[in-house]
C-alpha cells in the first residue's frame, strides 16, 4: 500500500513530469529549427503587405498592422495582375501533365507487376525505367532543346492551332515543356506505383482474369480504384515538382516576357528595375505563385487520408 | 457441367541449375459432377495442377481438356471456368453484390437487371443476402469465405476450382463449411476439382481422392478404396488419422522377422508376398486389438506410454517389450481405459494387415476389403436426391 502524499512539494512532483537536461535540450533545439525554418516565411509575408517606404524604415519581421501607415495591399494586386498570364500558362501546362504522367506511371507499374508476361524483359525494362530517373536535368538540356527546334518543332507541327483565338505560335514551346515533364516524370512515378502494386496480392488479379476480365478490364476495373491513395501521394509529388520547376522552363521557353512564360520564369524578373529591388512585390509574387502547390496540399492531403481508410474497410 | 481430363500434363518450372518439376506427366479424369478432391503435402504439385487447369499457369507439356476440347492454350477468360482462391482474393473495393456481378458482367452481355437477380439469387441460396451492400473488408472471414463462393458459382461454369478454400477458418466453422460445400456442390452438381494438403477434407467431402507427392500421381480412388487398399506406403501413411503403423520386416519362410517381433502369416498370404523378402509391415491403429497376455501366436508384448482420450474413442501410444522398443498407435473405444506403464498384449489380424514391398514402396499385399455395395436399408428410406 502507497502512503497518501503529504507535501506539496510532493503532489506537484507528481503532477509534472520528469524533466531532465536531456529533454530540455531537445525541445530547445525544437524550437530553434521552428524558428529557422518559419522566419523567412513569416517575415516575406509581412514585408508583402509593407509599403515601399516602410520596408525600409521597419524591422523585417515585425509587422505592419492595417490601417497604419506603411500598410498596403497594393503589391498583393500589383503582383496577381503581373503574374496572371505566367499563372494561367503554369497551369495549363502543370494540370495536364501531372494528370497524364500519373497516368501513365500507373499503367506502366501495373505491366511490370501484375502482368504476367517475359520476365527478364520486364526487369531489363524497369532497370531503364530506374536509369531514367537518376538522368541529370543539365545533361539533357541541350538535347532537349535541340529536339523540340529542329526535330520535332512543334511550332510548325501545328501551325494551324495557333490560329485559334488566345493562341500564339509561342504557345508551342509550353506544349513541348508539357511533353517534356511527362516524359521526366513517368520514371518516378512507375517506381512509385510499382511499389504499390507489389504489395497488392497476386490472387486479386488471377480472380478477375478468370472472372473473364481483359488486361486492360482488369487494370480500369480493379488495379486503378485500388490506386486511389497512391495517385494522391504521386499527384502532389507531381504537381509541386512540375509547378516549381524553372530549368526546363528557362531552356524550351526562355524569356519571361514570352506569352508562354510559365509563373517560374515570370517570377525570376518580377519587381528589379532600375530604381532597384522591390521587396514587398516580389514577396507578394512569391505567395501568389506559390499558393497553387498549397491548395494542392490541402485538397489532396484529405483525399489521401480518405483514400488509405477506404482501402482498409 | 462438363468433363475434365488431364493427359501426360508436365510443368517445369525454371530453376538454378536446371527446371523442377512441378507436376510430372499426370493423367486424370474427371467425370460430369464429380467431386475430385487432390490432395498431397505441400509442394506436391497440386495447386500447380489446379492453376493449369484454370489457365493460371500453362503446362509444359501434355494436354488439358473439358469435354473432350482441349483448353490448354486458351488463356483463363476463354475457358468456362470458376476458382475460389485461399485468401478468397475478393475486389476489396467492390460491395458483395459488385464482387459477385463482376464475372458476369466481364463474361457475359446479360443485362444489368439479369445479372442482378442471378446475384440475388445465388446470395439468397447462400444465405448472404444481407451482406450484399457491404465491402469485403466488413465481413467476417466466414461471410467472405460465402462470398467467394457465391462468386464462384453466380457464373454457373462448366468447372468449379477450389484452392484451400477452408484453410482459413477456424476448426468448428470449418466443419461446417466442409458440409455445405458438399450439399451445394451435390445441388448444383458441377464438375468440381478441390485442392487441400488436409486428408479429413478429402475423405470426407469427396467422390474421388487424388494422391499426389512430388508431382507424381501416387492414386486415384474412392475415399473407402484409398483408405482400405492404398496403392502405396506413401498413400497408405498420407491417408488416414492417426496414421497407420508401420514396422520394417523380412519374410524368412512363412514369418515376418523384425526387431520386435516375429509374425507368422498364413500360406495364403505366404503365396501372395513370396516375391519380396524386404517389407513394410503395416496396419491401421484401429485393426490392433489388445487384449490381456495369453502368449497366443502373433500376439505380442507391449507396454502402453500415453493415452490421448478423443471421447468417442482413445488413442493408445505403445512400444513393444522387446527389441529397440519401436513406439505404435493404436484406437480403441472411448469407454475402455488403460493406464501408462501398463504391460499389454496386441494382435494383428492378419486380414487387416497391409504388406509393401520396402524397396519401391509399392503394396504387396492390402488388406481384406470387401467394398460395400449397399446402402444399409434402416427404416423407411425418405425420398433420396
Amino acid at each position: 500500500m502507497s502512503r497518501p502524499t503529504r507535501t506539496t512539494e510532493e503532489s506537484i512532483a507528481r503532477v509534472l513530469p520528469e524533466l531532465d537536461y536531456s529533454k530540455i535540450a531537445l525541445s530547445l533545439v525544437v524550437m530553434l529549427f521552428f524558428a529557422f525554418f518559419v522566419s523567412p516565411i513569416w517575415t516575406g509575408l509581412v514585408t508583402a503587405f509593407k509599403t515601399t517606404g516602410a520596408v525600409t524604415a521597419t524591422t523585417p519581421f515585425v509587422p505592419v498592422l492595417p490601417g497604419t501607415e506603411g500598410f498596403t495591399l497594393a503589391k498583393w494586386t500589383r503582383a496577381i495582375g503581373y503574374l496572371s498570364t505566367g499563372f494561367v500558362n503554369s497551369l495549363a501546362m502543370t494540370i495536364p501533365a501531372t494528370i497524364v504522367s500519373v497516368f501513365l506511371g500507373s499503367t506502366a507499374a501495373y505491366g511490370l507487376t501484375l502482368v504476367d508476361w517475359n520476365e527478364r524483359l520486364q526487369f531489363g525494362i524497369l532497370i531503364l525505367f530506374i536509369a531514367g530517373i537518376f538522368i541529370p536535368y543539365q545533361a539533357v538540356l541541350v538535347p532537349l532543346s535541340d529536339f523540340w527546334i529542329n526535330l520535332v518543332p512543334l511550332v510548325d507541327i501545328l501551325a494551324p492551332v495557333w490560329q485559334l483565338p488566345f493562341l500564339e505560335p509561342d504557345h508551342a514551346r509550353l506544349l513541348s515543356l508539357t511533353i517534356t515533364h511527362v516524359v521526366y516524370g513517368i520514371p518516378l512515378c512507375m517506381l512509385l506505383f510499382r511499389s504499390y502494386y507489389l504489395t497488392l496480392s497476386d490472387e486479386l488479379v488471377e480472380a478477375a482474369k478468370i472472372d473473364g476480365a481483359t488486361i486492360s478490364r482488369i487494370y480500369r476495373r480493379i488495379i486503378l480504384p485500388l490506386s486511389k491513395p497512391m495517385i494522391g501521394v504521386v499527384f502532389i509529388y507531381q504537381f509541386t515538382a512540375i509547378w516549381n520547376e524553372f530549368l526546363f522552363s528557362l531552356t524550351l521557353i526562355g524569356s519571361s516576357s514570352s506569352p508562354a512564360a510559365t509563373v517560374t520564369l515570370v517570377l525570376s524578373g518580377m519587381g528589379v528595375d532600375l530604381s532597384g529591388i522591390d521587396f514587398g512585390f516580389r514577396m507578394a509574387g512569391a505567395f501568389v505563385a506559390a499558393m497553387p502547390t498549397l491548395i494542392i496540399y490541402v485538397l489532396f492531403a484529405e483525399q489521401f487520408a480518405r483514400g488509405l481508410a477506404e482501402g482498409n474497410t | 457441367m462438363a468433363s475434365l481430363s488431364l493427359v501426360d500434363a508436365t510443368k517445369e518450372f525454371d530453376g538454378d541449375g536446371g527446371g523442377i518439376v512441378a507436376v510430372d506427366h499426370l493423367d486424370l479424369d474427371i467425370q460430369d459432377g464429380e467431386f475430385l478432391v487432390l490432395v498431397g503435402p505441400s509442394g506436391c504439385g497440386k495447386s500447380t495442377t489446379l492453376r493449369m487447369v484454370a489457365g493460371l499457369e500453362s503446362p509444359t507439356s501434355g494436354e488439358i481438356a473439358i469435354d473432350e476440347e482441349v483448353i490448354h492454350d486458351q488463356t483463363p477468360q476463354e475457358r468456362d471456368i470458376a476458382m475460389v482462391f485461399q485468401s478468397y482474393a475478393l475486389y476489396p473495393h467492390m460491395t458483395v453484390r459488385r464482387n459477385m456481378a463482376f464475372g458476369l458482367e466481364e463474361s457475359t452481355d446479360q443485362s444489368a437487371d439479369e445479372i442482378d437477380e442471378r446475384v440475388t439469387e445465388v446470395a439468397e441460396t447462400l444465405d448472404i443476402g444481407e451482406l450484399l451492400d457491404r465491402k469485403p473488408g466488413a465481413l467476417s472471414g466466414g461471410q467472405q469465405q460465402r462470398v467467394a463462393l457465391g462468386r464462384a458459382i453466380v457464373r454457373d461454369p462448366k468447372v468449379f476450382l477450389l484452392d484451400e478454400p477452408l484453410s482459413n477458418l477456424d476448426a468448428k466453422l470449418r466443419a461446417e463449411m466442409r458440409t455445405e460445400l458438399q450439399r451445394l456442390q451435390e445441388e448444383l452438381g458441377v464438375t468440381t476439382v478441390y485442392v487441400t494438403h488436409d486428408q479429413t477434407e478429402a475423405m470426407t467431402m469427396s467422390d474421388r481422392i487424388a494422391i499426389l507427392d512430388g508431382g507424381k500421381l501416387q492414386q486415384v480412388g474412392t475415399p473407402m478404396q484409398c483408405y482400405h487398399e492404398p496403392a502405396n506406403l506413401f498413400v497408405a501413411g498420407f491417408i488416414g488419422e492417426p496414421s497407420m503403423n508401420f514396422f520394417d520386416v523380412s519374410l524368412d519362410g512363412r514369418t515376418l522377422v523384425s526387431e520386435e517381433f516375429e509374425y507368422t502369416l498364413s500360406e495364403e498370404t505366404v503365396t501372395e508376398v513370396e516375391a519380396s523378402t524386404d517389407l513394410v509391415l503395416g496396419i491401421r491403429p484401429e485393426d490392433v486389438e489388445i487384449a490381456a497376455e495369453s502368449g497366443e501366436e502373433n500376439q505380442f508384448r507391449a507396454v502402453v506410454d500415453v493415452v490421448e482420450p478423443h471421447g468417442n474413442e482413445n488413442a493408445v501410444h505403445l512400444h513393444f517389450a522387446e527389441g529397440d522398443g519401436r513406439t505404435f498407435t493404436v484406437t480403441i473405444g472411448g469407454m475402455r481405459r488403460l493406464d501408462g506403464g501398463q504391460t499389454v498384449g496386441v494382435r494383428f489380424p492378419e486380414n487387416a494387415i497391409h504388406l509393401f514391398d520396402a524397396e519401391t514402396g509399392e503394396t504387396v499385399r492390402n488388406r481384406v476389403f470387401e467394398e460395400v455395395e449397399q446402402v444399409e436399408q434402416l427404416g423407411t428410406s425418405s425420398a433420396a436426391r
